[in-house]
């Protein structure tokens, strides 16, 4: 065996990048980031898990507001059919209805990949740690990761399209 | 507390909202017909009842401190420093409890407001 220079484990260590040398890492700053070339389906969940999250608080906060119309509002007392009927008429309409459907989709997508999401952080779902070896292949992948992750997607649109069906069949 | 105690309440916090969160939606056009889900009589008779009343309360509880505390974290990533990570912890759980308290209102009054 040649003696020289020990290997440099930072180098093993460091993420797979396309196409890119050396002196390029740490250097392309939020356009890198945001090149999804160089992305695995992984890395994809996980910037879905982050919209979608988003967007579900953001329909919940408004759901919330929405909701107290039951109530007559911010400054109602108690049950209003008045009240509850006319925030009725500001959202089931075809865009109302559409939006329903998004939060579905966004929804079941979030709540599919959390599942995911707990189940490798508990490590139930993730394969035992090995050196990484040329060229690299994300191992996490190798599991039933990979398959949950289209589970996530496939039945979040399986639901968007069947709460279509309820709201404009 | 603790980064790693937050995130255990995220994963917790998680997992019920997937029941809750199942059973909600289950609710609005599944086992009960999308538009009997919305009327006034059916939504009056949810809050009116103990254990649906109650189910909306944990569901309104669980999915703000799971979604807000996610914000946090998305925010924390998004950038760092003591000041930074200070006045976001703050403004979070200020919203966020300001939103529980507007959504628990909405529980209480029609669970128990006199109707009209």
């Amino acid at each position: 065996m040649p003696r020289g220079k020990a290997p440099n484990v930072a180098d093993e260590l460091e993420a797979p990048r396309s196409g890119a040398g050396k002196e390029a890492a740490n250097r392309r700053g939020l356009a890198g980031q945001l090149n999804p070339v160089h992305l695995n389906i992984e890395r994809w969940a996980y910037t879905f898990q982050r919209i979608t999250g988003l967007a579900v608080l953001a329909y919940v906060v408004a759901h919330i507001g929405d909701t107290s119309f039951f109530v007559g509002g911010p400054f109602g007392e108690g049950p209003n059919s008045a009240s509850w009927a006319s925030d009725l008429s500001v959202t089931e309409n075809f865009l109302g209805h559409a939006v329903l459907v998004m939060v579905v989709l966004v929804v079941v997508y979030h709540g599919i990949n959390g599942a995911r999401l707990i189940l490798s952080e508990y490590g139930v779902i993730l394969p035992k740690p090995s050196r990484p070896e040329y060229p690299y292949a994300a191992k996490s992948l190798k599991t039933i990761q990979r398959h949950l992750i289209w589970v996530a997607i496939v039945g979040a649109v399986l639901a968007a399209l069947y709460s279509g069906g309820i709201l404009f069949g | 507390m603790k980064e790693s105690s937050l995130m255990q309440l995220q994963y917790g916090t998680g997992m019920l909202a997937l029941v809750l969160v199942t059973l909600h939606l289950l609710m609005q056009g599944v086992l009960v017909p999308y538009g009997e889900a919305v009327s006034f009589q059916h939504v009056l008779s949810l809050y009116r009842n103990a254990i649906d009343g109650t189910l909306l309360e944990l569901l309104l509880v669980v999915v703000l401190a799971h979604g807000f505390n996610g914000l946090r974290v998305i925010l924390l990533e998004w950038r760092q420093g003591a000041a930074w990570e200070k006045g976001v912890d703050w403004s979070v759980l200020v919203v966020a409890l300001a939103t529980i308290a507007y959504g628990t209102r909405t529980v209480i009054l029609a669970a128990t407001g006199a109707q009209s």
